[in-house]
């Protein structure tokens, strides 16, 4: 995390003026690292979202500052600033809200959420050396844009890549053949479904197209492969997630990223998350200190590996 | 011809509390920053863009130099820089010292730290 944070702070400096992001950026970089370092090892929270804070205040001051010295291309330069805040702000991370309870156990309804949209976004041979990539692995949270729907967001956790061979039994995700151990996962309800239990059974309830397709042209007995391309992902909360069991695989080119932070959690109902009505504005004002669930602020949703158990 | 520090005065608190961070010795960026939050309690947190806009200022006045020492360098990254106060900048943190120990000997002329005293009996 502390390196990802660096990162993206070596970034913010492109905002100073060039003399000065040369002469001490690599030095102000190493003190940033420093002080992150310290406050991760000391693990306060608290310090580390104030330190935040002030570095934003710093950043902020000492652009007008170093700027204030008549030079040239003036303009040229702030355009840069807002250039460099408008990419780090749009292609670097990216807000979201959790607005269901499919991931519930691990993300809860009303976490409001940084996406990092760096991670699975390959940004070439020179870009690689100064963005954080790696391909997206199984057991990582991703963000995605749903298949069945471009306009809605979703989470779920990466179960299954390219080639892999998926099945539930009794619950139970088989996954090339071995029954998988997944503590992250929670059931709600003791009581099994035909299919969403013994997934890819006959469907009993309602499939979208992009799930049909999956269960008539990529079902090998009685196991979903899946396709180049693709990704099989569900919910944490499995006996109340609607997923790739019923809306088909995601498409890799429709990841945008995976969760970084939790920078606010607000216990709030769905619909008020999906939209910003006045009525949520005044929820928010008067009830922002009760239901603030503080303590998850500044929590970091990981990526989890299912243990790999017996072969079936 | 010495330059005099007395054109220079006040200081502002960042200057200040760097050069009487760097009174005991050479230190780097990151150390300097631990050493001032030190010595005022927390009070004054300064973040990267404040110490090396300042320490750009104070080289160009004279009152810092790079030192071209690395202790320690096994343990040590080799990039990082160290600074040391000059006979200037040391002459100007004894007179800023000096002007805001008259500035407390004046406070308490005016009984300031006796009311304060009151207050809380």
């Amino acid at each position: 995390m502390t390196k990802w944070i660096s990162r993206i702070y070596s970034m913010f400096l492109y905002a100073y003026p060039r003399e000065f992001r040369l002469e001490y950026g690599r030095e102000m970089e190493l003190m940033f690292r420093d002080r992150c370092r310290e406050l991760e090892r000391r693990n306060d929270r608290w310090k580390m979202l104030s330190f935040f804070a002030q570095s934003t205040a710093d950043w902020i001051t000492t652009i007008f500052r170093e700027r204030s010295a008549p030079q040239r291309g003036f303009a040229a330069e702030w355009a840069v600033s807002i250039l460099i805040y408008l990419f780090a702000t749009t292609t670097l991370v990216q807000a979201y809200v959790i607005p269901t309870g499919s991931m519930e156990g691990n993300l809860r309804v009303g976490d409001h959420l940084l996406v990092d949209r760096a991670v699975y976004a390959d940004p070439g041979a020179f870009g690689r050396h100064i963005l954080p990539y790696r391909d997206v692995k199984r057991g990582d949270i991703i963000v995605f844009t749903a298949p069945a729907d471009p306009r809605e967001t979703l989470v779920k956790r990466v179960i299954g890549l390219p080639g892999d061979r998926i099945r539930l039994e009794n619950k139970q995700v088989i996954r090339n053949g071995h029954r998988l151990i997944e503590p992250y996962t929670q059931h709600v309800s003791p009581a099994t479904d035909s299919y969403r239990d013994y997934f890819p059974a006959p469907p009993d309830a309602y499939v979208s197209t992009g799930g049909l397709d999956m269960l008539q042209h990529h079902v090998t007995n009685g196991e979903v492969i899946v396709p180049p391309g693709s990704l099989f992902a569900m919910g944490d909360n499995r006996d109340n997630s609607l997923d790739s069991r019923y809306w088909g695989f995601v498409p890799r080119q429709s990841v945008l990223g995976k969760p970084l932070i939790v920078y606010w959690s607000f216990d709030a109902p769905t619909a008020d998350l999906e939209e910003w009505t006045a009525r949520h504005v005044f929820d928010v004002m008067e009830h922002f200190f009760s239901r603030t669930r503080w303590e998850r602020t500044l929590l970091v949703p990981k990526t989890q590996e299912a243990i790999e158990g017996e072969a079936r | 011809m010495t330059k005099s520090p007395d054109n220079l005065l006040p200081l502002t608190p960042a200057v200040f509390h760097i050069l009487l961070a760097l009174a005991d010795g050479e230190l780097h960026g990151y150390a300097i920053m631990q050493d001032v939050a030190w010595q005022t309690n927390d009070a004054l947190q300064l973040g990267p863009g404040t110490l090396y806009g300042c320490l750009k200022r104070m080289l160009a006045a004279g009152l810092v130099v790079e030192s071209n020492k690395r202790p320690e360098p096994s343990e040590d990254d080799e990039r990082r820089r160290y600074y040391r106060a000059t006979p200037l900048g040391q002459r100007t943190v004894r007179a800023e010292a000096e002007r805001l120990a008259g500035a407390v000997t004046a406070a308490r002329s005016k009984r300031l730290f006796d009311v304060k005293a009151e207050g809380k009996a």
